[in-house]
C-alpha cells in the first residue's frame, strides 16, 4: 500500500491505520482510547462496557464545557467502527445549526443509507442540545424515534434540566464533572513531555486556575503561551489569560459611574461587536467588577441584584443589549449615590 | 353653529402656532408686484391654510374671491370665472386676494385646469393664495415654479389644548384637563379635528367618551417620540403606535436610541427599566406565540417610558435614527473573515462556532503558525486577516 504523505501533515500508525496528527494541541492530545481519558473514571468504565457489547442506547452527556463529552463520543465511534468511523458518524452543533429543520434534513440524509461494518446503526452526535427550544426538542424526539432502527443519538448539554423529559427518559444519562487539578496536571505534563516545554509548579497552578476546570481552555492557553516561549513562566501565562479577558468592561462601567451614559453604552456596543463577546460574558465581567466600584456597600448589593436579574433575562432570551443598557442606567444612578 | 366657523381667526394675532408662516405671508403681500404673484400654503389638514388666507384678506382690508374643490375647475370654467376676477377693475377701490383652495383637488375631469391656472397667475393683477395638502405630485411642477411655497407644520398638541381652553372659556363650558390633553394628542396636529371633537365632547354627558372613536391618522415617528418623551402620560398614549407607520420592533429601536437624549439620572434608569420590560414581553410573544402580550409591550413602550419623567419637558430635541442595527451589520462585515476562520477551526476541533468565537482571543496566537494554517486550509485572505489583527 502506498500512502501519499502531504509534507505538512504528520501521520502516525495507530491500531492498524494511519491517522493524521494535528498541530492544534486540543486535537493532537485529544484522547483516542478509553484509558487515555482523564477525570471521568466511572463514566468511562460504564461506556466502555456498553461499547464492547457493540450495542449502545441513546446517550445524554451532561456537564460543563471541556470535560470530555465530545472526546468520549469520538472514542465510542472509533471503537465501534474502526477506520470507517467517518462514514458512520455525523456531528451536529445545535447552537450553530439554525432551526430543527436543518437538523432533521441532515439526520434524514445521513440515516437513509445503511451503516458500514458489523454494527447495525450509525451515530449522530448532537452537541449543545440544550440550545434547542422545547418545541425543537419535541421534534427531535420524533426524529429519534423514527430513525431508532438505523441511528443512535449521543446528545451533549451543559444542563440536563434544559432537556425535555421525554428525551431524557429515552437516553442513558451520564453526568460529567469539572476536571480536578490532578487531572488537568496530568494533561499538562503529557503535553510538556510531547512538546519539550518547561513548566514549573506555579505555572501549572496558574494554568489550572485560568482553565476553570475546562480542559480545552487549559490546552489552548498553554499552546498560546508556548507560541511565545517553550519556557512557560507564570508571567507569560498570566499575560495570555488576561489578554483573553474582556478588559474594556471596566471602562464601560467607569463611564456609567461617572454619569456619562451615552459614552458608556457606545463603548459597550463597541466591545460586544469588536470582540464578539456575548451578553452573558459581559454580565459575568460586570458582576465581578461591582465589588471594586467606589460606591456604598449597600449599593453594591443592589447592583448585584440588578445584575442577576439582567443575567436571568438574557438567559431567558431577552435582547442582551437592551437589558445591559438598562443595567448601565442603574450604574449611572449608583454613581449619583442613589 | 360649528365652532370651527364661529372661532375662525379674524386677525393674524388669533392664529396660533404658525408664527413663521404668518411672517412669510405678510412679506409676500407687502412686496406684491416685485416677485412671484402667488403663494402655495401646503401642509396637513387642519393646520390653518384656508384660515390664513382669509385672515390675510381681512388684515389688508381686501375682499376675497374663492374658488374651491366644489367648483368645476377646467380650462373653460377658469377662463369664465377666475379670469375676470384676476383682471383690474376700475370700479372698486378695494384690493383683492384670490384664493384657490385645495388645488390638489383639481382632477382629471378638470381638463387643462392647471395649465390655465399657471397662465392666470402670470397675468393676474392680484395676489393669489393657493392651498394644498400635498404639492409634490409631478403634475404640479410647473405650478411650483411659478409660486412661492410655504409649508405649514402640524400644530403642537399644547397649542391645540390652549386654543380649546380659550374656546371653552368663551362658551362657558368645562371639560377636565386630561380629556382635553387626550383630545389634543389624538388630533395629531389637526386643529379643526380637535375643535370638532371638542364641540362633540362638550355636548356629551361624559366628555371623555369622545376618546373612544379614534380618528385614525398617521403620524411620523418623530411626533410620536416627542409626545411620549415630553408630554404628560395619558391613556391616549396607549394607542399612539397604532398610528405610526412602523412595526413595533422598529419603534422599540427608535425609543432605545433616543432615551438618553431626553432623560438622565433617575428618569433615565426608570425609562430603561420600562424598556427592558418591553423587551421581556417581546421575547415572551416570540417564544410562546401568545400575542396578547403585545398589550404589555405597547403599554411599557408608550405609557411606561412617558411616566418615567418627573414633569413635562419643553424645548426641542433632535431625535436620531437608530444606529445599532447598522453598526451590527457593519461589524458583521468587518468580522466576516474571522467568522470564516472560526468556522473552519470549529469543525476541525469538534466545538460549536459560538464557543470557538469566544476562544478566538486565546487561539489567535497559534493560528499564526503556517503549519496550522495549512492544516485548516485557510485562504490567503483569512491568513491576511490573522496577520493584520
Amino acid at each position: 500500500m502506498i500512502i501519499l504523505l502531504k509534507p505538512h501533515n504528520i501521520y502516525k500508525l495507530r491500531r492498524g491505520y494511519f491517522i493524521m496528527v494535528s498541530e492544534i494541541w486540543t486535537e493532537k492530545y485529544r484522547p483516542r482510547e478509553f484509558h487515555e481519558v482523564v477525570g471521568q473514571d466511572d463514566i468511562v468504565k460504564r461506556i466502555k462496557s456498553l461499547t464492547d457489547s457493540l450495542n449502545i442506547p441513546h446517550l445524554l452527556f451532561a456537564g460543563p464545557a471541556g470535560t470530555g463529552k465530545s472526546t468520549l463520543a469520538l472514542i465510542i465511534v472509533r471503537e465501534l467502527f474502526g477506520k470507517n468511523w467517518r462514514e458512520n458518524y455525523l456531528e451536529l452543533n445545535a447552537s450553530d445549526e439554525r432551526g430543527i429543520n436543518v437538523v432533521r434534513e441532515k439526520v434524514k440524509n445521513f440515516a437513509r443509507t445503511k451503516s458500514l461494518g458489523n454494527v447495525a446503526f450509525k451515530i449522530i452526535f448532537l452537541d449543545e442540545a440544550d440550545a434547542l427550544t422545547p418545541e425543537a426538542q419535541q421534534a427531535l424526539r420524533r426524529t429519534m424515534e423514527n430513525y431508532s432502527a438505523t441511528c443512535r443519538f449521543i446528545l451533549s448539554c451543559n444542563y440536563s434540566s434544559k432537556i425535555i423529559d421525554p428525551i431524557q427518559s429515552r437516553c442513558a444519562i451520564f453526568r460529567f464533572k469539572l476536571l480536578e487539578k490532578k487531572d488537568i496536571e496530568k494533561v499538562i505534563r503529557k503535553i510538556e513531555e510531547g512538546e519539550k516545554l518547561e513548566i514549573g509548579p506555579e505555572s501549572v497552578e496558574m494554568l489550572y486556575e485560568g482553565s476553570e476546570g475546562d480542559c480545552r481552555r487549559c490546552i489552548n492557553i498553554l499552546q498560546s503561551t508556548a507560541s511565545i516561549s517553550p519556557v512557560i513562566s507564570t508571567e507569560l501565562v498570566s499575560t495570555v489569560i488576561s489578554s483573553a479577558k474582556p478588559k474594556d468592561i471596566k471602562i464601560v462601567l467607569d463611564y456609567a459611574i461617572s454619569g456619562d451614559f451615552q459614552k458608556s453604552r457606545e463603548k459597550l456596543l463597541d466591545v460586544m461587536l469588536k470582540e464578539s463577546i456575548s451578553g452573558q460574558d459581559v454580565i459575568k465581567a460586570i458582576q465581578k467588577e461591582i465589588w471594586n466600584l467606589p460606591v456604598e456597600p449597600e449599593l453594591k448589593v443592589k447592583l448585584t441584584e440588578k445584575t442577576g436579574e439582567a443575567e436571568f433575562r438574557i438567559v431567558e432570551g431577552s435582547d442582551p443589549f437592551i437589558q445591559l443598557q438598562s443595567l448601565l442606567a442603574s450604574f449611572v444612578l449608583a454613581g449619583l449615590g442613589k | 353653529m360649528q365652532w370651527t366657523e364661529k372661532y375662525r381667526p379674524g386677525k393674524f394675532f388669533d392664529v396660533r402656532g404658525q408664527d413663521l408662516v404668518i411672517g412669510k405671508i405678510k412679506e409676500f403681500l407687502k412686496k406684491f408686484g416685485k416677485g412671484k404673484k402667488a403663494i402655495i400654503l401646503h401642509g396637513p389638514p387642519g393646520t390653518g391654510k384656508t384660515a390664513l388666507a382669509y385672515v390675510a384678506a381681512n388684515e389688508t382690508d381686501s375682499e376675497t374671491f374663492e374658488l374651491n374643490a366644489s367648483d368645476l375647475r377646467n380650462k373653460e370654467k377658469l377662463r369664465e370665472i377666475l379670469k375676470p376676477a384676476t383682471e383690474q377693475k376700475s370700479l372698486t377701490k378695494k384690493s383683492k386676494i384670490i384664493l384657490v383652495d385645495e388645488v390638489d383637488g383639481i382632477s382629471g375631469v378638470d381638463r387643462g385646469g392647471l395649465t390655465e391656472l399657471v397662465r392666470l397667475i402670470e397675468s393676474s393683477y392680484y395676489p393669489l393664495i393657493i392651498t394644498a395638502n400635498d404639492i409634490w405630485n409631478k403634475k404640479f411642477s410647473e405650478l411650483r415654479r411659478k409660486t412661492e411655497l410655504i409649508q405649514l407644520k402640524e400644530i403642537d398638541y399644547r397649542t391645540i389644548r390652549d386654543v380649546m381652553i380659550s374656546i371653552l372659556r368663551r362658551e362657558r363650558k368645562f371639560i377636565d384637563n386630561d380629556t382635553l390633553t387626550n383630545i389634543a394628542i389624538k388630533a395629531r396636529g389637526d386643529l379643526r379635528a380637535a375643535i370638532n371633537d371638542l364641540q362633540t365632547a362638550a355636548s356629551l354627558p361624559d366628555p371623555s367618551e369622545i376618546l373612544i372613536g379614534e380618528r385614525n391618522k398617521e403620524i411620523d415617528i418623530f411626533s410620536a417620540l416627542r409626545i411620549i418623551f415630553k408630554g404628560k402620560p395619558s391613556n391616549a398614549l396607549l394607542r399612539i403606535f397604532d398610528s405610526v407607520n412602523k412595526p413595533i420592533d422598529e419603534i422599540l429601536l427608535w425609543v432605545e436610541e433616543n432615551i438618553p437624549a431626553e432623560y438622565s439620572g433617575e428618569e433615565l434608569a426608570k425609562a430603561y427599566d420600562a424598556l427592558s420590560k418591553v423587551d421581556i414581553f417581546k421575547g415572551r410573544i416570540y417564544r410562546q406565540q401568545y400575542w396578547r402580550f403585545l398589550v404589555y409591550e405597547n403599554a411599557f413602550l408608550s405609557y411606561g417610558i412617558s411616566s418615567s419623567k418627573k414633569s413635562e419637558k419643553t424645548g426641542f430635541t433632535s431625535y436620531k435614527k437608530p444606529t445599532r442595527i447598522l453598526k451590527m451589520w457593519l461589524n458583521n462585515r468587518k468580522i466576516e473573515k474571522k467568522k470564516s476562520i472560526v468556522k473552519k477551526y470549529s469543525k476541525y476541533v469538534h466545538v460549536g462556532e459560538k464557543r470557538a468565537l469566544k476562544e478566538f482571543p486565546t487561539i489567535k496566537s497559534f493560528l499564526l503558525k503556517p503549519e496550522i494554517q495549512k492544516e485548516l486550509k485557510l485562504s490567503e485572505e483569512e491568513i491576511e486577516y490573522l496577520n493584520k489583527n
